[in-house]
């Protein structure tokens, strides 16, 4: 990967010139890595622990390897292959609406002009991020029920006869948690791009006023390319995520009735691993997940690389 | 004045816009301020009262009873001065740490930009348990002391990688320019992209400051035994579980006469009290990201 | 210009922060209160008891006053440092305890922790006692117990301390719960039961309901003649919550129906001495037949699956709700106080429970009238503890002293309680009110929760142990038409009214406790969580099927995958045990 690259950018030959010039460069550098080693990659050796069966008190030296037998529990149980397609399916439907919305909620009160009444808007935005999901989720279940306002108005206005029970139903289930989502942290996911626009350069906007292009036109040609840079940088990020689509919210909403489209990876370790004492079938998992998510990188990163400026690493 | 002028020359389709947006943010606002105005409601609602439902905008009987036992904690005045002091050395610590490091990574000349950014980038997917990073804090001494709470989570990938996206965005020229009056990388860092980066640096604490604001799960983990190292998060929390764990007791059952709390009331209350100082923030932080628009207003 | 004001600014307070994080820093150093104990231990060694005592806590001017901390693997609240019950405690029995109680993790999660980190508190009360024992963290109480035979005596009966013997013959820990002094003062059916409100009795003129089918007509009755309310919200025959952990509201009915205690996880047949699997059996089969055929017919409550906790309490609490098969602990306390708060209770809403069977004339055994010890899990001294010797004797002081125990739970007299000229004790509203407020809770009330306690009549012979065992306190607040009710059925008391039948149970009781703690390292482990999945989904479809008999075969398909014999197999092994 990395050869790939250098090739691409331009040549700059290792000499000691070069070093010396960027000795700040280096030293700085090595600092952060002893630290990374120690507070991120040091307790990675945890990671042996799925390949044990760990018990707090021998430790991760003296309990017994067990070799690949945590990832044979978790694939071939049929219920794990359904925890992951639900926690892909609802990890991508949140990252896609989620950015949406935060893209959109950003560029649309950037229109606004009157700053006494935008900065109310974008302070009470981001309030919902400080509610708990429990609150969050406690009012979405009132609201979602059959006798909730959703169901008032859906029939007030004629569009189902008979009130629906949403969570009842698994086909809602995903769409509901990203609705949630959405809720939560439009507003706080907004605040990246806010400050991404306000990096614009302003004389972009006036010289297209002169050129008599209309506000639609001015999004589409200034903003987005001005945020773009921050948003495939952050969609390259969340797409590592995708596997970590909750916990909480999926738990809160969920019920015996869609338990087949609720549950997630999180959900299926908590349940199987902590709350049955099983720390290395917790560690399986988890040790899976950052195997997919660093693949999802990689892929993303050669095809952001490929097709435009941007990339991680 | 600069909106009349601007309103003249302005296209239809930017009237059918201005609609669109109007009714867009009209419904923002409603549907994200309602759980908000709820829980404020709830919070000044009498707790078995609440436990009925029903109450959405204003509280039905009001009852100042869950404030009063918020703050009648015997550690919540100590929770918060060490809440306060962690959130603001971590974000200054964490700011300075961070846009060091992507001022590093940013630099176009840096031999090893793509090496230390991937090795940062995975930092963000792995995750070795609670375990082994409980006995490495252990190791290091942190546990039990303030330190735990700045030390370990200084440098975070994705502040970093938002920071770098920005200090890209500086012209080269800036940089060569500098180089040619013969300043180091570090005269460059500290003159020349720093001062720039005003919008981002804001962005920046601000992920740092509520993160540092809301954590409690390590004052639990690190320092639960030292009561003067406990944070206002984790003092709530407690609250909160010890009046989930009560409501279901027999004391509570002959209580109905006196002003009673209930998880749900508390819950709002614990809320509102934490919500409030950082939403005091904002504003402070919000000015750089309306900065530059203004600006662009008057050139207009 | 602005900006280097900003930078000023912003570098002199980072300076100030890092000079206080370093005064924190440098205070921390000379006084690693943590690590030091080596060194006083040695002191202690060489020396007396009084050098011993003095390690305690040099600092408290009590002198002799041993703090001790404790941490309890369940949420609690915690007490003031300067709380003072505790104080008085201290003074008179020389010890104080700190306990710190679980927040925002899994019993093993903490349990996990403390052990790879290796540093204890004095006292544990955890869920996870066997990973404890497993890391020698746990001191051997054998030899104090027989130190003070009149506790042991009392506690426990031989076959109970049994129950705790560890695979190595020692025993770690004390179950502090469920046992109960002289003659039992038990006013509430503390147990799970078919609740009906009394206004439904009242309107049917008292009549014997036994079985499930007069219970469904009853409601059905009541309903076609009182769609709604006084103020005119409808009625609602029936409910059943489905959340998570509390399904057992739906689940385990079909046990009691067919006469049989609340083992929990399966049916113990006393006969011939073994397991069996209520889920399969015929009485079960009934009980959700009658359900389906009541949700067909819009006597459950459509919402009943979907319903969080808390929408339950509230449906409760609007004293709709005819009733439903759930715990007294589960929803009475909370829905009593709305009751009374609102008025609902002058209605008749408040609600009795019904031993209901699956034929007439059967024994039920819904009220559990033995003291339940679960030999799983209680209070532990550990390794860590400086001074076990002192840490048990408060354990013993607990349990035997009368005056430490009043004042635990009572509190402290004339001002937590009075007590009448005939000796008995009583509360004012006031004092109610006070014991039950948190912040009085914290300054004032010490119960030390996780130690030994009694139910029932305390030494003196006359007073409860615990207030709401009283029966003034529970007579206290009695509506009229829950009095009603009661005088009708002739009667004083919630067991009373369901009618339980008193045996001894057997020693094998609670199987539950056994269940609990199944892990995955076994098949049956791996059974049980998987049956518990397995009925979670397919208990509400089969109660909202279309076709009863095709949803219960599709469920029985399911069920029989997740293999339970290996879990009733392991059952049976624990139960051979008992032979």
């Amino acid at each position: 990967m990395a050869r790939v690259k250098t090739e691409k950018t331009r040549k700059i030959p290792i000499t000691m010139k070069e070093m010396k010039k960027q000795s700040f460069l280096m030293i700085v550098s090595f600092c952060m890595v002893v630290y990374g080693i120690i507070f991120y990659y040091w307790p990675l050796t945890g990671w042996i622990m799925a390949f044990q069966n760990y018990k707090p008190k021998k430790g991760l030296l003296g309990s017994k390897f067990v070799g690949l037998d945590k990832f044979r529990f978790l694939f071939e149980d049929d219920v794990f292959i359904k925890v992951i397609r639900n926690t892909f399916a609802m990890g991508v439907i949140n990252l896609v609406s989620t950015t949406i919305m935060a893209v959109l909620f950003a560029i649309i009160l950037n229109e606004v002009r009157r700053t006494w009444i935008k900065k109310p808007i974008q302070t009470i935005s981001y309030l919902p991020h400080f509610l708990s999901w429990i609150v969050v989720t406690g009012i979405l279940h009132v609201s979602l029920s059959p006798t909730g306002i959703v169901n008032d108005v859906l029939m007030r206005m004629g569009f189902i006869k008979q009130a629906i029970n949403f969570f009842a139903h698994p086909k809602y289930f995903w769409w509901i948690v990203a609705f949630a989502n959405c809720w939560k942290e439009t507003g706080f996911n907004a605040i990246i791009y806010f400050a991404a626009i306000t990096g614009i350069d302003p004389s972009l906007y006036e010289a297209a006023s002169i050129d008599g292009a209309d506000r639609l036109q001015k999004i589409r040609y200034i903003t987005l390319p001005g945020i773009k840079p921050t948003f495939l940088i952050l969609l390259l990020m969340n797409v590592g995520n995708v596997l970590n689509a909750g916990f909480e919210v999926q738990y809160l909403l969920g019920n015996g009735l869609v338990q087949s489209v609720s549950q997630t990876i999180d959900i299926y370790v908590l349940k199987w691993g902590i709350s049955q004492n099983d720390y290395s079938l917790g560690t399986a998992a988890g040790l899976f997940k950052s195997v997919v998510s660093i693949l999802l990188i990689v892929l993303a990163n050669g095809l952001a690389k490929r097709y435009s400026e941007e990339r991680l690493f | 004045m600069n909106e009349k002028e601007y309103k003249v020359s302005k296209p239809i389709s930017d009237k059918i816009f201005g609609v669109i947006v109007v009714i867009f943010l009209a419904s923002f606002v409603i549907i994200t301020l309602y759980p908000v105005i709820n829980t404020v409601a709830l919070s000044f609602n009498d707790g078995i009262d609440a436990v009925r439902g029903g109450i959405y905008l204003w509280p039905r009987k009001f009852s100042m009873k869950n404030y009063k036992t918020v703050f009648a904690m015997q550690n919540i005045w100590t929770g918060a001065k060490v809440t306060v002091a962690r959130t603001v050395l971590a974000t200054l610590t964490s700011l300075f740490a961070n846009a060091l490091l992507a001022f590093v990574v940013s630099r176009k000349r840096f031999l090893f930009k793509s090496q230390l950014s991937l090795f940062w980038v995975i930092t963000m997917y792995v995750n070795g348990g609670m375990i082994p990073v409980f006995l490495l804090y252990k190791n290091l001494g942190l546990t039990g002391t303030f330190n735990v709470y700045w030390v370990p989570g200084m440098i975070s990938a994705f502040n970093m990688l938002v920071m770098r996206t920005y200090m890209e965005g500086i012209p080269e020229s800036l940089e060569e320019s500098a180089q040619l009056d013969g300043a180091g990388y570090f005269t460059i860092f500290k003159d020349i992209i720093s001062p720039l980066r005003k919008p981002v640096y804001a962005t920046v604490a601000l992920f740092i400051a509520v993160w540092q604001w809301n954590s409690w799960f390590d004052a639990m983990l690190y320092n639960r035994m030292k009561t003067q190292y406990t944070t206002l998060q984790y003092e709530l929390m407690k609250l909160l579980s010890s009046v989930m764990q009560q409501s279901g007791s027999a004391e509570n059952a002959k209580n109905a006469g006196g002003n009673t709390i209930t998880p749900i009331t508390i819950r709002a209350a614990v809320t509102v009290a934490t919500m409030l100082p950082i939403v005091c923030l904002y504003p402070f932080l919000q000015r750089y990201f309306v900065t530059g628009l203004t600006i662009g207003g008057v050139k207009e | 210009m602005k900006l280097k004001k900003i930078t000023a600014l912003l570098l002199s307070s980072a300076l100030m922060v890092s000079m206080l994080a370093g005064c924190g820093g440098a205070a921390e150093a000379p006084a690693p209160a943590d690590t030091a104990p080596a060194d006083t231990t040695e002191a202690a060694d060489s020396g007396d008891d009084a050098a011993a005592a003095d390690t305690a806590e040099a600092s408290e001017s009590t002198g002799d006053v041993k703090e001790f901390t404790m941490f309890i693997t369940m949420p609690g609240s915690e007490i003031n440092d300067d709380n003072e019950i505790a104080q008085m405690i201290a003074d008179k029995w020389g010890v104080k305890v700190k306990e710190t109680w679980l927040t925002g993790q899994t019993a093993s999660e903490a349990t996990g922790t403390l052990i790879a980190g290796g540093e204890y508190p004095d006292f544990i009360d955890s869920d996870e006692m066997n990973l404890l024992v497993d890391a020698d963290a746990l001191v051997p109480l054998d030899d104090y117990i027989d130190k003070y035979p009149e506790f042991r005596d009392e506690w426990f009966t031989p076959e109970e301390w049994d129950k705790f013997r560890q695979p190595d013959g020692h025993i770690y820990w004390i179950n502090p719960f469920g046992n109960t002094m002289g003659e039992t003062k038990q006013t509430t059916h503390n147990d799970e039961a078919f609740w009906i409100q009394v206004r439904v009795l009242e309107w049917a003129g008292y009549p014997k309901i036994e079985t499930m089918d007069q219970y469904f007509d009853l409601l059905e009755r009541y309903i076609a003649e009182n769609p709604t309310m006084e103020d005119g919200t409808e009625n609602m025959a029936y409910t059943i919550l489905c959340e998570d952990w509390r399904y057992f509201c739906l689940e385990n009915a079909g046990q009691f129906l067919a006469g049989y205690p609340n083992d929990g996880s399966v049916i113990v047949n006393k006969s011939n001495m073994t397991i069996e699997d209520y889920n399969t059996s015929e009485d079960t089969i009934q009980y959700f037949k009658k359900l389906n055929e009541e949700y067909n017919k819009g006597f459950v409550d459509p919402e009943s699956f979907t319903q969080t906790y808390d929408e339950y309490i509230a449906k409760l609490s609007t004293g709709r709700v005819l009733g439903m098969v759930d715990q007294w602990w589960d929803f009475a306390y909370t829905v009593n106080d709305v009751f009374k708060q609102t008025g609902l209770d002058l209605k008749g809403c408040n609600y009795v429970p019904l031993g209901l069977t699956t034929k007439e004339g059967m024994e039920n055994r819904w009220h559990t009238y033995d003291d339940t010890v679960n030999q799983a899990s209680g209070i532990a001294i550990t390794t860590d503890c400086e001074d076990p010797e002192a840490a048990f004797k408060f354990i013993v002081d607990c349990a035997m002293d009368q005056e430490l125990h009043d004042l635990r739970w009572w509190g402290v007299k004339d001002v937590d309680y009075n007590v009448d000229d005939n000796g008995l004790y009583y509360r004012t509203d006031e004092q109610r009110q006070n014991w039950a407020d948190t912040s009085y809770q914290a300054a004032h009330r010490c119960q030390y929760s996780y130690f030994p306690q009694w139910h029932g009549t305390s030494r003196d012979g006359k007073n409860a142990n615990k207030p709401e065992e009283q029966p003034s306190e529970f007579m206290n607040d009695m509506a009229k038409p829950l009095k009603d009710c009661f005088d009708a059925y002739g009667i004083t008391t919630y067991p009373q009214m369901i009618g339980s039948v008193q045996e001894t149970n057997g020693p094998w009781f609670p199987m539950y406790s056994y269940s609990n703690n199944f892990t995955t390292e076994t098949p049956g482990g791996v059974a049980w969580a998987k049956m518990g999945e397995c009925k979670h989904e397919w208990l509400p479809k089969v109660v909202m099927a279309k076709d009863f008999d095709k949803g219960w075969g599709e469920y029985m398909d399911a069920y029989e995958a997740c293999k339970p014999e290996d879990f009733l197999a392991e059952m049976q092994e624990i139960l051979d045990t008992f032979k």
